[in-house]
C-alpha cells in the first residue's frame, strides 16, 4: 500500500511537471529570424514616412493629468547584451542605435515620404546644377555640457568616416561621391577638399554627382553632428575605444545619458540645454529584457514603452488591458529569389542566363509564385502580423509603391495551367513534373534556420509545390545558418536553384544595389536592358520630379513582377507595447515620436499593471 | 608533489599549443567572417572587401595563425570585431560576473546537496531517502529554462521577491555598498535555479558511498570499539564518502567561469556563456580562440586541481 502511494505522487508530480513545461515552453526564447533582422535592418538613415498600419493604432490616445517630471521606464527586448557604442559615426549594432534615439545627434528632420524637412537643426539646400549642397545650422543651438553647436561639429564626421584608421563601413561608394574623399581616405590630403565652411552656421559640400536621393538622406550627406569639443582630438583609430564614446558622449537630443552598466541598461536624464525645450520627463531607464519573459513583465506593468518586441509574442500580450498596441509595417521584405545566372567576379557584374539556368523559364518561376499559400501562413503563424507582399518596395514608401501591383496571390490552378503550358508534365508517372525535355527536375531551395516555426513553414511550402507537381528539396536537406546561407546564396552555389531571404530596405527604397548589373548582392543575377533603365533613371537628375521618380518605381516594380526572377513574398508588422500612463507617443513616420521626446508625458507615478 | 606539479604545467604547454591550433583551423572554416552580418542594401561590397583586406582575414590561416600566437605572448589577444574592444577587457568583464554568479551557485549546490546526501545514505529506504530520491530525479528531468521560467515567473514577477534581469540596477553607483548588495540580489534568483538543477549527481554519488560504507569493516570495527553511531557518521564515514565529490572539486572550482547560456539568457545576465555562443554566431574569431584557450586551460588546471586535493584529501594517493 504504502508503495503505490509514493508512485501515485511521483506520478502526479511528473504530470504536473509536464504542464509546467509546456506552459514554460511558451516562453522559450525565440530567436525569430533574429539574425536576419538585425544584420540588414542597420539602416543608415533613420526611418521615417507615413505608413499604412491599418491593423493598429500609431499614436496613444491617454487621458489623464499629467504628473510633474517621473522616469520613463523602456524595455528593449534583446537576448543579447547591447554593444555600448555610442557614435553615430562608429555604431553598427542596432541596438545601439535605438539606445541613442534617447540623444539623438541628428541634423535633419524628415517627413512622411522620409524627406528631409527645414524643421529640424539644419536645413539642407541642393544646387543640382554645381552639385552642391549647403547645410545650414541654427544658431544658439546647444550640447548637453552647454558649449554650442558649430559647424566644426558637422565637419568632423566626414572626417571620421573618410579617415584611413575608421574601420567601419560607411567609408563606402556613396561616401566617395563626395570630391576629395577618396583622397583624405589614401591620404594624400589632410581634409576633404569638397566641403567647404562658409561661416560659423553654414557648409557648403560639393559631389561628383547629386541625385534625388540626397533629398533623403544619400549621396554621400552625413545627417549627423559630432561634438568636436570633445572628440575632435581622439585619433580616429582609437575613438571606439574611447570613453568619450563610450560612457559620456556630449549629445543633442532631448535626453542625456547619466549611468550604463555595461550591456544591460542605460539611465538619461532630461538635457536642459535641448534646443526645442526643456523635456518634461525627468529621465528614461533603458533596460536590456530576455525575450523568454518580456510578455509578463509587460503584463504586471514593468516598462511603459517596450522596443525590438517580436510581433510573434503578439498572442501572449493581446488581451493585456494595461497596455495600448501601436504598429505599423516594417521597412522590409521577404522575398523567393531564382537563380538565372552568375556574378562574374572578375568583371563585377550580373551575367544573365536564361538557357543555361534550371529556373530559366518564366513560366516556371511564375507558376512557383501562385503554388505557394503564403497567405495561409501569415494567418497561421504570424496572426496576420506579416501579410502577402505584391510588390519588392514596401507600402511604407507611399509615394513610390504601387498598389495596384497584382503581385502573386494563391492560386494553384493557375501554377497548374502555367506549367503545363510551358511543358513541365510528368512523364514516368511518379507524382512529379519533368521539364519540357523530359527530364527529371529537382528544384532545390535555400532557407534559414531560424526559431522552432521556420522548419514547418518551409515544409508547407514544400508540400504547396508538391501538390502541383513539382519536386523541390532543401539544398544540404536542412535548413541553413544564416552566415552559410550568404555566403553559399553570394557565391551562386550550384545546390542553390531557389532561395527564400529578406532585405530591410532602410529609408531610401532605390533599387540600386539589389538589383542593378553590377551590384554582387543581386543574388537571383537577373538584369536586363529594361531593368538597368528603370534602376538608373530612378536616382536621375531628371527623377528630383517625385513625379517621374515614381513612374520608374513604377516601371521597376511591374518589371520585376513579369520576369519573376525575385517574388516578394511578406511584409511585416513591427508592434510597439505602450503602457497607459504614457501619453504623447507616436510611432508614424509623419510625426515620430523621436522629434518629440521632450514632450513625453506620463500620466501615473508608476506603470499601471495589467 | 611539487616536482609533479611543475612537470604537469609544463606539459600543458604543448597541450594548449595543438588546443589552439585546431580550435583557430575549425574557426576559419566556419563559413562567413565577422563582416557578413553587416551587409544592408546600402552596404558597398568595396568596403567589405577592404574591411576584410585590413583586418588580415585574406591571408593564409598559418599566416594569421603566426600572428595571432606572436601577438598572444604578449598577452594581447586581438579586437573583438563585434564590441571593438579589446578582448581580454571584454572576457574579463563578463568573466566577473559569471565568477560571482557561479560561486553563489556552486556554495548553494553543496549547501543543498551534502545534507541530502548524507541523509539520504544514512537513512536508506526510509521515507525520507525516498523522498530526497525522487527530488533528485525530478530536478534532473528538468530542463534549466523551464524551472528558470518559472522561478523568474513565480519569485520575480508575482511575489516580487528579486528583480527580473540583469546584473545590477542603473542607478547604482560602482563600489559602493548599495551597489554590491544590489549585485548580490540579482544573483539569488539565478543561482538559486542552478543549484536546485546540480544536485543530483552529488546527492547519488554521497549517498551510494555512504550506503557502501556501513557495510566496511572499519565501520564495525569502530562500532564495536562503542563509538556512538552518530560520531562514526561524522568522523569515519562522511569522510571517506567525500572522496568522488572531492575528485570533481578541481573542475568545479575551475568551471566557475564556464558561464551558462541557458541561466544568462532567461535572467538577462550579461556572462561568459552567452559570450560563447553569440561569438561564434558573428564570427568573432578574436574572442572565440581566446575564449577557448581560457576553457582549454581551465580543464587543465581543473584536473591538476583535482588530482592535488584528493592527494590531500586521502593522504593513500599520491601524485608522483
Amino acid at each position: 500500500m504504502k508503495k503505490t502511494k509514493w508512485s501515485l505522487i511521483a506520478l502526479l508530480l511528473s504530470v504536473l511537471l509536464v504542464l509546467a513545461a509546456c506552459s514554460g515552453g511558451d516562453d522559450e526564447p525565440k530567436t525569430e529570424e533574429s539574425d536576419e533582422t538585425s544584420s540588414e535592418d542597420t539602416t543608415k538613415g533613420e526611418p521615417t514616412s507615413e505608413n499604412s498600419g491599418d491593423l493598429f493604432e500609431m499614436a496613444v490616445t491617454h487621458e489623464g493629468e499629467p504628473i510633474e517630471g517621473g522616469t520613463l521606464q523602456v524595455a528593449m527586448v534583446a537576448d543579447s547584451p547591447f554593444q555600448g557604442i555610442f557614435n553615430w559615426e562608429l555604431y553598427e549594432d542596432n541596438y545601439d542605435s535605438t539606445l541613442m534615439e534617447w540623444t539623438t545627434n541628428e541634423l535633419f528632420e524628415t517627413d512622411e515620404n522620409f524627406m528631409i524637412t527645414d524643421k529640424g537643426i539644419a536645413t539642407l539646400e541642393v544646387d543640382q546644377e554645381n552639385k552642391k549642397a549647403t547645410v545650414k545650422i541654427r544658431e544658439g543651438v546647444k550640447w548637453s555640457d552647454g558649449e554650442p553647436l558649430t559647424i566644426e561639429d558637422v565637419i568632423l564626421p566626414y572626417h571620421i568616416i573618410g579617415h584611413k584608421d575608421y574601420t567601419g563601413i560607411r567609408y563606402d561608394s556613396e561616401f566617395q561621391n563626395i570630391i576629395g574623399a577618396e583622397e583624405y581616405h589614401a591620404g594624400t590630403a589632410d581634409t576633404i577638399s569638397g566641403l567647404k565652411k562658409i561661416d560659423d552656421h553654414t557648409l557648403e559640400i560639393s559631389f561628383k554627382q547629386v541625385s534625388p536621393s540626397i533629398n533623403y538622406g544619400g549621396d554621400g550627406l552625413w545627417t549627423y553632428a559630432a561634438p568636436a569639443h570633445q572628440i575632435a582630438d581622439i585619433p580616429v583609430g582609437e575613438l571606439v575605444e574611447n570613453d568619450a564614446v563610450r560612457k559620456n558622449p556630449v549629445t543633442l537630443g532631448a535626453f542625456k545619458i547619466d549611468k550604463i552598466v555595461p550591456g544591460e541598461s542605460v539611465s538619461y536624464v532630461r538635457n536642459e540645454h535641448y534646443w526645442k525645450g526643456v523635456p518634461k520627463l525627468d529621465g528614461v531607464v533603458v533596460k536590456v529584457v530576455p525575450s523568454s519573459s518580456i510578455s509578463v513583465a509587460i503584463g504586471s506593468g514593468e516598462y511603459d514603452i517596450v522596443q525590438s518586441f517580436s510581433a510573434t509574442k503578439m498572442p501572449e500580450i493581446q488581451d493585456f488591458d494595461n497596455i495600448t498596441i501601436l504598429g505599423r509595417t516594417e521597412l522590409a521584405y521577404t522575398y523567393l529569389g531564382f537563380k538565372v545566372g552568375k556574378f562574374d567576379t572578375v568583371e563585377g557584374k550580373v551575367v544573365t542566363d536564361m538557357e543555361g539556368s534550371k529556373m530559366g523559364n518564366q513560366q516556371l518561376r511564375q507558376a512557383m509564385g501562385y503554388a505557394i499559400d503564403v497567405e495561409q501562413v501569415s494567418e497561421v503563424f504570424y496572426d496576420n502580423l506579416r501579410e502577402r507582399a505584391n510588390s519588392l518596395i514596401p507600402p511604407v514608401f507611399k509615394a513610390f509603391y504601387d498598389d495596384e501591383l497584382a503581385g502573386y496571390t494563391y492560386d494553384p490552378e493557375k501554377a497548374i495551367a502555367l506549367l503545363d503550358e510551358a511543358g513541365y508534365e510528368d512523364v514516368d508517372g511518379d507524382g512529379f513534373r519533368e521539364d519540357p525535355n523530359g527530364q527529371p527536375l529537382e528544384i532545390k531551395l535555400a532557407s534559414m534556420a531560424s526559431d522552432a516555426t521556420a522548419e514547418e513553414i518551409v515544409s508547407f511550402y514544400l508540400q504547396n509545390w508538391a501538390d502541383v507537381g513539382l519536386n523541390v528539396t532543401l539544398t544540404t536537406g536542412r535548413l541553413i545558418e544564416f552566415n552559410t546561407f550568404y555566403d553559399m546564396v553570394e557565391a551562386d552555389d550550384p545546390e542553390i536553384d531557389i532561395f527564400m531571404g529578406a532585405w530591410g530596405t532602410g529609408t531610401n527604397p532605390s533599387p540600386s544595389g539589389l538589383y542593378g548589373d553590377a551590384d554582387p548582392f543581386n543574388f537571383s543575377r537577373y538584369t536586363s536592358e529594361e531593368l538597368q533603365s528603370a534602376i538608373t533613371a530612378i536616382d536621375s537628375a531628371e527623377a528630383f520630379d517625385t513625379e517621374y521618380r515614381a513612374k520608374q518605381f513604377k516601371a521597376f516594380q511591374e518589371h520585376i513582377e513579369e520576369v519573376a526572377t525575385t517574388i516578394p513574398m511578406q511584409f511585416r508588422y513591427e508592434i510597439f507595447p505602450v503602457n497607459k500612463r504614457v501619453k504623447n507617443f507616436s510611432i508614424d513616420y509623419a510625426n515620430e515620436y523621436k522629434y518629440h521626446l521632450h514632450e513625453l508625458e506620463l500620466v501615473a507615478e508608476e506603470p499601471i499593471a495589467n | 608533489m611539487w616536482k609533479t606539479i611543475v612537470r604537469r604545467f609544463l606539459i600543458m604547454i604543448p597541450q594548449l599549443f595543438v588546443l589552439s591550433l585546431i580550435i583557430f583551423i575549425l574557426a576559419k572554416n566556419m563559413p562567413g567572417d565577422p563582416f557578413t552580418g553587416l551587409i544592408t542594401p546600402q552596404t558597398d561590397p568595396a568596403r567589405i572587401v577592404e574591411l576584410t583586406e585590413k583586418a588580415g582575414l585574406n591571408d593564409p590561416w598559418y599566416v594569421q595563425y603566426m600572428r595571432w600566437v606572436g601577438n598572444a605572448f604578449q598577452g594581447d589577444f586581438g579586437l573583438s570585431y563585434t564590441y571593438k574592444r579589446d578582448v581580454a577587457d571584454l572576457i574579463g568583464e563578463r568573466a566577473l560576473n559569471t565568477f560571482w554568479l557561479s560561486l553563489l551557485s556552486v556554495l548553494l549546490l553543496y549547501l543543498i546537496a551534502i545534507p541530502l546526501g548524507i541523509l539520504a545514505g544514512r537513512y536508506q529506504n526510509s521515507r525520507l531517502d525516498k523522498t530526497i530520491v525522487m527530488y533528485s530525479f525530478v530536478t534532473y528531468a528538468i530542463p534549466t529554462f523551464v524551472l528558470g521560467l518559472i522561478f523568474l515567473f513565480l519569485f520575480g514577477y508575482k511575489l516580487e521577491w528579486f528583480p527580473t534581469s540583469g546584473s545590477v540596477d542603473v542607478q547604482y553607483d560602482p563600489g559602493t555598498f548599495s551597489y554590491f548588495w544590489n549585485k548580490i540580489y540579482h544573483i539569488v534568483l539565478p543561482s538559486i535555479t542552478y543549484a536546485i538543477l546540480g544536485t543530483t549527481g552529488i546527492i547519488q554519488y554521497l549517498r551510494s558511498e555512504i550506503i557502501d560504507a556501513k557495510a566496511m569493516d572499519y565501520v564495525r570495527t569502530a562500532r564495536s570499539k562503542g563509538i556512538p553511531m552518530r560520531k562514526v557518521y561524522s568522523k569515519h564515514i562522511f569522510r571517506n564518502s567525500l572522496l568522488p565529490i572531492a575528485a570533481f572539486l578541481g573542475f568545479t572550482i575551475t568551471g566557475l567561469l564556464g558561464g551558462s547560456i541557458f541561466i544568462e539568457t532567461i535572467f538577462g545576465y550579461p556572462g561568459m556563456g552567452e559570450l560563447f555562443v553569440s561569438s561564434i554566431l558573428s564570427r568573432d574569431y578574436s574572442v572565440i580562440t581566446a575564449l577557448v584557450m581560457l576553457f582549454g586551460f581551465l580543464a587543465l588546471l581543473g584536473s591538476l586541481l583535482s588530482d592535488i586535493i584528493m592527494s590531500i584529501v586521502d593522504p593513500r594517493i599520491r601524485i608522483e
